[in-house]
């Protein structure tokens, strides 16, 4: 069969990928590595090796924003994770209005996150936000959501639990209707209760739909800006500055472009390492599911 | 007995989801509907009850401002629309040629090239984006329609590849192996046999494409900043500039909400059925 033909029918994606993808990758590396000048308006390039590097060893700013990213990170999937399997346990039971939930329960990820950001941000609004008003009415006094430095950072993971638990459950859901029933009932005729059903079958059964969802939620929060941007800006003070909003920050609002793409690719660098240390951890549960 | 008291605990957690899912939702939508004092006063609920509704915020954004809605609004439209249009007929043809042909480019083959592509939606944006935003520039892209829709293709097509290879792997091939042996071209059989069967899936990618467009942030933000801005920087935008107008940016973002509400309810089968291929 010709070759040239399949080839053809490739060439637009990998092309696209190859400029949009590939060469900027590259390009912002040779920055994280080099001095960004413009003369006479003609963009230029020096390289200066490690400089930018050195940096960022000494920036506190730029630990304080790792931190801060990491945090938001495992705590938000760590917990979406825990509803997301509840929730999709339950919708995975023959009961009535199950189609009515499973519809309803997606609708937060589907929603513009700068749109999600904003009501979040009305919802708890230290005087006029529902929030408050409910502690207030049950005798508590207010908190500070988005204004007191020891709580804005578990406001925007709270947000980013109620946008993204609904990811969870759709993949947990997949992969809990690939578990064969007669699997479930022959556990339950040898005698086996709900809970021993669930720890001894069902979890290792549904290994390898957790590592997918845990893996690709992760990927995709990391590079959390856009509800950080809208809910706090990163503050009060720094205590909710993300490394994509910290990145952002230097290389286009600083227009310092070679640090910023620095900071961009310690984020690669993060996102890289998370994942390899991911499957090390999990080549054990992903070599049982195998067998 | 002791299922009955199960299904009840069923219940009350799914019911209590949902009223947390939709608070958020609601209360987007009735702030819309709220006249000034009804907001600066404390959390007004119920309409009719706590609170008059008013339409004149919506009047408003349609109206007196309409100028400046209407452009990013109609920019989302086109960008979204245009990209995922590609995405999805860039992602089909690259998915029909991994399933249909065996490729092999230095050490890869077929499943690398695969898992090459849908591995470009890892990488944080924010790396590209700098070098894009300089690209644009020295091109004269930054704040075209045309700019940001290439990079909404790039940003869509791992995703539609990996959806349609998962697709057109299910469907039998002797109907498109027929039309071959009768003397059709690669490309007559793809777009006349092979796109028309899986025309339902096509139109679901292409709408999932469409919502993650509609919704993007960073790449708008960055590339964007009068004449192709989008919804989410308009929002973003009127939000720093009016502070506290809660009424007006409560209107904007629901129109914002209304096409992926409207998607996610039109495609409820294919999520309801399982649109994610795991462990395959």
């Amino acid at each position: 069969m010709a070759q040239w033909q399949g080839r053809l029918f490739l060439t637009p994606t990998i092309l696209i990928l190859l400029l949009l993808t590939i060469f900027p990758f590259l390009f912002t590396l040779a920055m994280a590595f080099g001095k960004v000048s413009f003369e006479g308006g003609a963009l230029k390039i020096t390289l200066i090796g490690i400089k930018n590097w050195g940096r960022l060893v000494y920036d506190a700013r730029f630990w304080n924003a790792l931190v801060v990213t990491l945090k938001i990170v495992s705590l938000s999937v760590f917990c979406e994770y825990l509803l997301g399997l509840l929730l999709a346990m339950l919708l995975n039971r023959r009961i009535k209005g199950r189609t009515f939930f499973r519809v309803t329960f997606l609708l937060p990820m589907m929603l513009a996150p700068i749109a999600v950001g904003y009501m979040w941000r009305m919802m708890l609004n230290d005087t006029r936000g529902p929030f408050n008003d409910f502690l207030r009415r049950l005798g508590f006094g207010t908190v500070g959501w988005l204004s007191d430095p020891n709580v804005a950072m578990y406001s925007i993971v709270l947000t980013d639990i109620w946008q993204w638990t609904p990811f969870m459950i759709l993949i947990l859901l997949a992969g809990l209707q690939g578990i064969p029933r007669d699997y479930i009932e022959a556990a339950k005729v040898d005698g086996a209760s709900g809970w021993k059903v669930f720890i001894y079958v069902i979890f290792p059964l549904l290994a390898p739909a957790s590592i997918a969802a845990i893996f690709l939620r992760s990927v995709e929060a990391f590079k959390i800006i856009d509800i950080i941007y809208i809910m706090t800006g990163g503050g009060p003070g720094l205590v909710t500055e993300s490394l994509t909003l910290y990145g952002y920050s230097v290389g286009l609002r600083a227009f310092d472009l070679a640090y910023g793409a620095t900071i961009s690719f310690s984020l690669f660098f993060v996102v890289l390492f998370s994942s390899v240390l991911f499957f090390f951890l999990t080549r054990k549960a992903r070599r049982i599911s195998l067998e | 007995m002791k299922s009955k008291l199960l299904n009840f605990i069923t219940y009350l957690i799914l019911v209590t989801w949902t009223v947390i899912v939709l608070f958020p939702i609601f209360w987007m939508v009735t702030t819309s509907f709220k006249e000034k004092l009804d907001v600066f006063l404390g959390p007004k609920y119920l309409p009719w009850v706590d609170f008059k509704p008013t339409t004149k915020w919506w009047v408003r954004i349609f109206t007196i401002e309409r100028r400046e809605l209407i452009t990013p609004f109609v920019n989302s439209l086109i960008v979204a629309g245009i990209s995922s249009f590609f995405a999805s007929l860039f992602g089909s043809m690259s998915a029909y040629a991994l399933t249909r042909y065996k490729f092999r480019f230095g050490p890869m083959n077929n499943d690398d090239i695969l898992l090459w592509i849908v591995s470009q939606r890892m990488m944080p944006p924010i790396i590209t984006a700098l070098a894009v935003f300089l690209m644009f520039r020295v091109t004269n892209l930054l704040d075209t329609h045309f700019g940001l829709i290439l990079v909404y293709i790039a940003f869509n097509l791992p995703l539609a590849v990996w959806i349609m290879a998962n697709f057109l792997s299910q469907i039998p091939q002797s109907i498109e192996e027929a039309a071959l042996v009768d003397g059709a071209s690669r490309a007559q059989a793809f777009f006349r046999v092979v796109v028309p069967m899986v025309l339902p899936s096509l139109s679901a990618t292409f709408l999932l494409c469409f919502v993650f467009a509609w919704n993007e942030f960073l790449m708008a933000l960055i590339l964007t900043y009068s004449r192709a801005q989008t919804m989410p920087i308009l929002i973003a935008m009127q939000h720093f500039q009016r502070g506290p107008q809660w009424w007006d940016i409560s209107a904007l973002s629901t129109l914002a909400v209304l096409p992926p509400i409207a998607i996610t309810l039109g495609l409820q089968r294919y999520f309801v059925k399982g649109l994610i291929p795991i462990g395959k």
